[in-house]
């Protein structure tokens, strides 16, 4: 009952809100917040519960089901959380934009889609909140009209394949079984010959892979996230992409289990799904270097972070899986952090994105800086964030396991990650600051609450990652994989211990000896932003701006190489099939006798081939 | 006890008193075919749960049914004249405001005469009748379509006449070849004999048949026609002619193949036409620029899927083409319900003189966009449904052509997905931001497209609502010996 009552009060919630917005637009606001904060509470309390329970019968005889367990609280509570912070911070950032309650309906409408898609019990249940979720997220990201329609395009057109792909690989489940209900399918699956389960795995992977941006079906990510309002981009790259992980991870560890799953294909199967994830790693990040537009930058690293995801979890093993499913949470918080980041500069400074002219925000916006500066080093994974602690557990499931090139990989990741983020906050935060920001003020409180509670989760679970590893520790153990000796602050190996508490301290210890050096030597004279010197030469104002062209060197080295040669491939497709429909579309040249002569010849070549081949 | 003649009947005295109805006030008239079409509803819901036990059998004349002509009222028959009566009524309640010009009392004549010729056509079990009631179907949209009286209107009306004359000349020549072989122009009996005679003699009616009604059921290469005149047409009767008329097309050949010839060997073929016809119409639609042209292709598409699934011929596929049928001619009728105000309000039928329609007309895109999102198949719209059972129809076979040729349909889908969202682009996103004051489509206009929303997303949600008509439909379909006995006793 109470899973039912979720969705209907987060779908009637959408509605009524879209209702309300004709009346008036506070109560909508109001009313829209109230709802999304519901859900949070909701969902909350079923914590530990498991439920699984019929809802619907009227759909062509097939039950449809909703089930709860730890797995699906665990993205559910995460999806209410991040939708939560976006309307938040939607308030101040969409005033004054046109049809805001369609935007309204379109959020809290994703939300329940996804929602619905981690709670199904059944895939067809699955599939129809992942259809719903597909076509209001095309919606929503086309909002912003321009560019924005192309992006949408190319998402609708690549999410449309996957559907068709899952759309085919559940109904040959259902023809082969009888049924759609996870929990029934589960020990049919596992009687099943290792080359079916592949043709259905692939099949659905085309769908999660396309959702996920896993390279090669990446190609819609970075214009539908640089595209989309920011708030929305938040929910885009935080937890709808990731809605393709929680598919990897339900079909790999639930219906198909990991031990069948680790043999499949001769056990080549998880290892090739490592390597796609290695390559997701590796490209993007460098792509994301590349960029100049703020939002595109962090979408790559979207692409590039779902890699790390991917590589913990193919690996199979309980540490890996751990580290996965703690990345995907963990990526959500800090990217929906810069996204909302980038939106509130957006914001003062009406829609600029291009990082070469942005600069010197950081007297400006403070809050939005050290926003910014906890998500850069949770993306980047440096200690006492989050992301440290997801992938140390990744590094060490691919050292244990002895996957050299695979933690190669990794770690030139990160490498990009780090230059690429460094450009991120100088270019928005440091150095000079434009003239025509001068007068830019702080974002309203409705805008830094979401950048604090983000920023603020980030350091807590960097700092106390017990708290979601033993939640992800139960998740690993109802897959049937062996529990991780948890503790509140680390994990307890006996091939290597992380304890975070310590890295606390040391950080604590070396940074006060850092200030009391710093208060020992001359005190420092503050000067106004704008004084600035360049080899001693005072620079002009608006006339120099030396982080652009910022990584110029290593560019010219490594852009030869970095060529999407995949988008450019879908695009000469697109436009090949563009015009083979053009020629086709002359077959109907508009001449009747020619018409008349094709229904004449259509007869006669039916009966022709009658006579002579007996076909019929 | 309600006759399904008065289905016919009722109708048919009504379109030609309409000039007499005229006598009295000119303004009566447009009421009449909304009249007669809130009849045929109520008669044809009235008797579904006894078609559904029993084919309903009526000999007119007084002899027992080889001899006579009469009507089946099965569940075929009923379920598509149900759909004819819906569509029809509520395109006449959406003609009240729109046809205000030209022959208006001609109009409401010829929209009358082409639904009881598809009435006819679907509960007929007389094979000349058969010819009959298309014919009427036929000749009166040749002259709707050129309702407007512009060049464009009279030129494809002309083109589609001179198609439509030789597939029906084909189907009379079938028809009397097959009263040569047999004696006998009722279907069941024809049925009953078939197997008696050569195949190749029987095999050169069935291919007149399947040519003949397929240019009317616009199967490719046959269907040059229809775009010409569908796009021409006016709105209303568009809707028409894509919501019913290619559908009555389609049950024709599907009665022809199942029911009078039971050939089972051409299906295979006529499922690889079904995919060629889907793929052509998209591609054709995908490149459109003129919003009633890439509906009409788009119709074209659909006609393709249709066909593919009743070409599968198991119980699921002849389910899964029936219940496309309905979700296509209640998808169909809407979008182009909706366009028509869209066309009627910018005096153009490019695609980008919709710009910025979602705030001039909220109501009438939304319906568009409905219309649109059901056509591809999203959740929880009725073209889901349908286009579930479909290919669980194909893959419930487990054979692996049947994944191929699946992948190839919904390849069609794709395509048909990416137009259609493109004009959902077009008129909500695109353009300039413009605080254009509303002007939307009429309250009389609305309440059908309201009606046809709803019924989609009813639907949608609860196909159930539709499982028993329709099971028992493709039942009457595969079930020859079935057919034939209630007919014949």
């Amino acid at each position: 009952m109470i899973l039912q009552f979720i969705l209907i009060v987060a779908f009637g919630g959408a509605l009524l809100s879209y209702v309300l917005g004709k009346i008036s637009s506070k109560v909508r606001n109001f009313f829209a917040v109230f709802i999304s904060l519901a859900l949070v509470v909701m969902i909350a309390c079923l914590y530990g519960k498991a439920i699984e329970k019929t809802f619907y019968l009227g759909f062509l005889d097939l039950p449809l089901l909703l089930r709860l367990n730890t797995l699906s609280w665990f993205f559910a509570i995460t999806i209410a959380v991040i939708g939560f912070l976006s309307i938040v911070f939607s308030l101040s950032y969409m005033k004054g934009k046109e049809k805001l309650s369609f935007y309204y309906l379109m959020m809290l409408l994703v939300n329940t889609a996804m929602l619905g898609i981690v709670l199904s019990g059944d895939l067809l249940s699955f599939y129809i909140f992942w259809e719903i979720m597909s076509w209001s997220a095309f919606l929503l990201i086309s909002y912003n009209r321009g560019p924005a329609l192309a992006a949408g395009m190319k998402y609708i057109i690549m999410s449309l394949i996957g559907s068709v792909a899952m759309l085919i690989g559940l109904l040959s489940l259902h023809a082969s079984y009888g049924t759609l209900i996870i929990s029934e399918i589960v020990p049919l699956i596992a009687s099943a010959s290792s080359g079916y389960i592949l043709f259905i795995l692939i099949l659905f992977f085309i769908a999660f892979g396309i959702k996920n941006a896993v390279w090669p079906f990446h190609t819609w990510l970075p214009p539908a996230h640089s595209e989309a309002p920011s708030p929305f981009s938040a929910i885009l790259s935080g937890i709808l992409v990731r809605m393709g992980m929680y598919g990897f991870i339900l079909f790999l560890f639930v219906i198909v289990g990991s031990k069948i799953f680790l043999e499949l294909g001769r056990d080549s199967f998880h290892y090739i799904l490592a390597w796609i994830g290695a390559i997701n790693i590796v490209i993007p990040t460098f792509i994301a270097m590349l960029q100049n537009d703020s939002k595109r930058l962090l979408a790559w690293h979207g692409v590039g972070q779902g890699g790390y995801m991917i590589l913990g979890v193919a690996l199979g093993t309980s540490l890996g899986v751990a580290g996965g499913t703690f990345h995907i949470i963990n990526h959500t918080s800090y990217i929906a952090l810069l996204f909302l980041v980038v939106g509130a500069v957006e914001y003062r400074t009406g829609g600029v994105r291009d990082l070469n002219s942005l600069g010197g925000l950081i007297k400006r916006m403070p809050l939005t800086f050290i926003g910014a500066l906890i998500g850069a080093c949770g993306l980047i994974g440096l200690p006492l964030t989050n992301g440290f602690v997801s992938k140390w557990l990744i590094y060490k499931t691919l050292i244990l396991k002895g996957h050299p090139f695979l933690a190669f990989a990794a770690l030139i990741g990160t490498w990009g990650t780090i230059l690429s983020l460094y450009k991120f906050l100088h270019n928005i935060f440091l150095g000079q600051l434009p003239e025509k920001y001068k007068n830019i003020e702080k974002v309203p409180f409705s805008m830094q609450f979401p950048i604090i509670i983000l920023s603020f989760v980030i350091l807590l679970f960097g700092v106390l990652p017990g708290i979601p590893l033993k939640v992800i520790n139960a998740i690993g153990i109802s897959f049937g994989l062996e529990s991780l000796n948890v503790n509140l602050w680390g994990i307890v190996s006996e091939t290597g211990t992380l304890n975070t508490i310590n890295i606390f301290a040391a950080i604590l210890v070396a940074g006060i000896i850092v200030w009391r050096l710093f208060r020992l030597g001359p005190k420092a004279r503050p000067v106004p932003q704008e004084d600035s010197y360049a080899a001693g030469a005072y620079i002009p104002k608006e006339k120099y701006h030396y982080t652009v062209e910022f990584y110029n060197p290593l560019y010219r080295i490594i852009t030869p190489y970095l060529k999407d040669f995949v988008d450019t491939f879908y695009l000469k497709l697109s436009q090949a099939t563009g015009r083979l429909a053009n020629k086709l579309r002359r077959i109907y040249t508009g001449d009747v006798s020619y018409y008349v002569a094709g229904i004449i010849l259509f007869l006669a070549v039916l009966i022709f081939i009658q006579i002579c081949f007996k076909l019929w | 006890m309600v006759n399904p003649v008065l289905l016919i009947v009722v109708p048919l005295g009504l379109a030609f008193a309409i000039p007499l109805f005229g006598f009295i006030s000119k303004r009566i008239e447009k009421y009449i075919p909304l009249t007669a079409m809130l009849f045929n509803l109520i008669v044809s819901l009235l008797l579904i749960p006894k078609a559904l036990q029993q084919p309903i059998v009526v000999s007119i004349g007084g002899f027992p049914p080889p001899f006579c002509i009469n009507l089946v009222a099965g569940p075929v028959g009923i379920l598509f004249s149900a759909i004819i009566a819906l569509v029809g009524l509520l395109v006449s309640v959406y003609a009240l405001d729109y046809i205000k010009q030209g022959a208006t009392g001609e109009y409401h004549i010829l929209y009358l005469l082409l639904l009881v010729g598809a009435t006819g056509v679907v509960l007929t079990g007389d094979i000349f009748n058969l010819f009959v009631f298309f014919e009427i179907l036929c000749i009166s949209s040749y002259a709707l379509v050129a309702h407007s009286g512009d060049k464009a209107g009279i030129e494809s009306a002309v083109k589609y006449l001179i198609q439509g004359a030789i597939g029906s000349s084909l189907i009379l020549i079938a028809i009397a070849l097959l009263y040569g072989l047999f004696g006998t122009l009722n279907m069941a009996d024809i049925a009953r004999n078939i197997d008696s005679v050569s195949s190749i003699s029987v095999f050169v009616p069935l291919v007149l048949f399947i040519t003949g009604l397929g240019v009317e059921a616009a199967i490719f290469p046959l269907n040059a026609w229809l775009p010409d005149a569908h796009s021409s047409a006016p709105s209303s009767i568009s809707a028409i002619l894509s919501g019913i008329a290619i559908e009555v097309g389609i049950y024709a050949v599907a009665r022809v193949i199942f029911t009078i010839f039971g050939a089972q060997s051409i299906l295979l073929f006529l499922l690889l036409l079904g995919i060629l016809t889907l793929l052509i119409g998209e591609m054709c639609a995908f490149s459109q620029r003129n919003i009633k042209r890439l509906l009409a292709y788009s119709s074209i598409g659909q006609i393709g899927l249709i066909l593919f699934a009743l070409g599968i011929a198991t119980h699921s596929g002849v389910v899964g083409g029936l219940f496309q049928i309905i979700s296509h001619a209640l998808s169909k009728a809407l979008l182009f319900l909706a366009v028509g105000y869209m066309i009627y309000r910018t005096g153009s039928l490019e695609i980008s003189t919709l710009e910025g329609m979602g705030r001039k007309m909220p109501l009438t895109s939304l319906a568009f966009t409905i219309g649109a999102f059901s056509l591809v198949g999203l959740p929880p719209f009725v073209g889901f449904p349908s286009k579930f059972l479909i290919v669980r129809a194909a893959l419930i076979a487990q054979e692996p052509l049947f994944v191929v040729l699946i992948a190839l349909v919904l390849l069609g889908t794709i395509i048909e997905g990416a137009y259609f969202l493109r004009i959902v682009q077009v008129l909500y996103f695109k353009g300039e931001k413009s605080n254009s004051k509303i002007e939307d489509a009429p309250i009389v206009a609305l309440i059908p497209i309201f009606i046809l929303m709803l019924l989609i997303l009813i639907i949608g949600i609860y196909p159930k609502l539709l499982t028993g008509v329709l099971n028992s439909a493709a039942g009457e379909f595969l079930n020859r010996v079935g057919y034939i006995k209630s007919v014949l006793g």
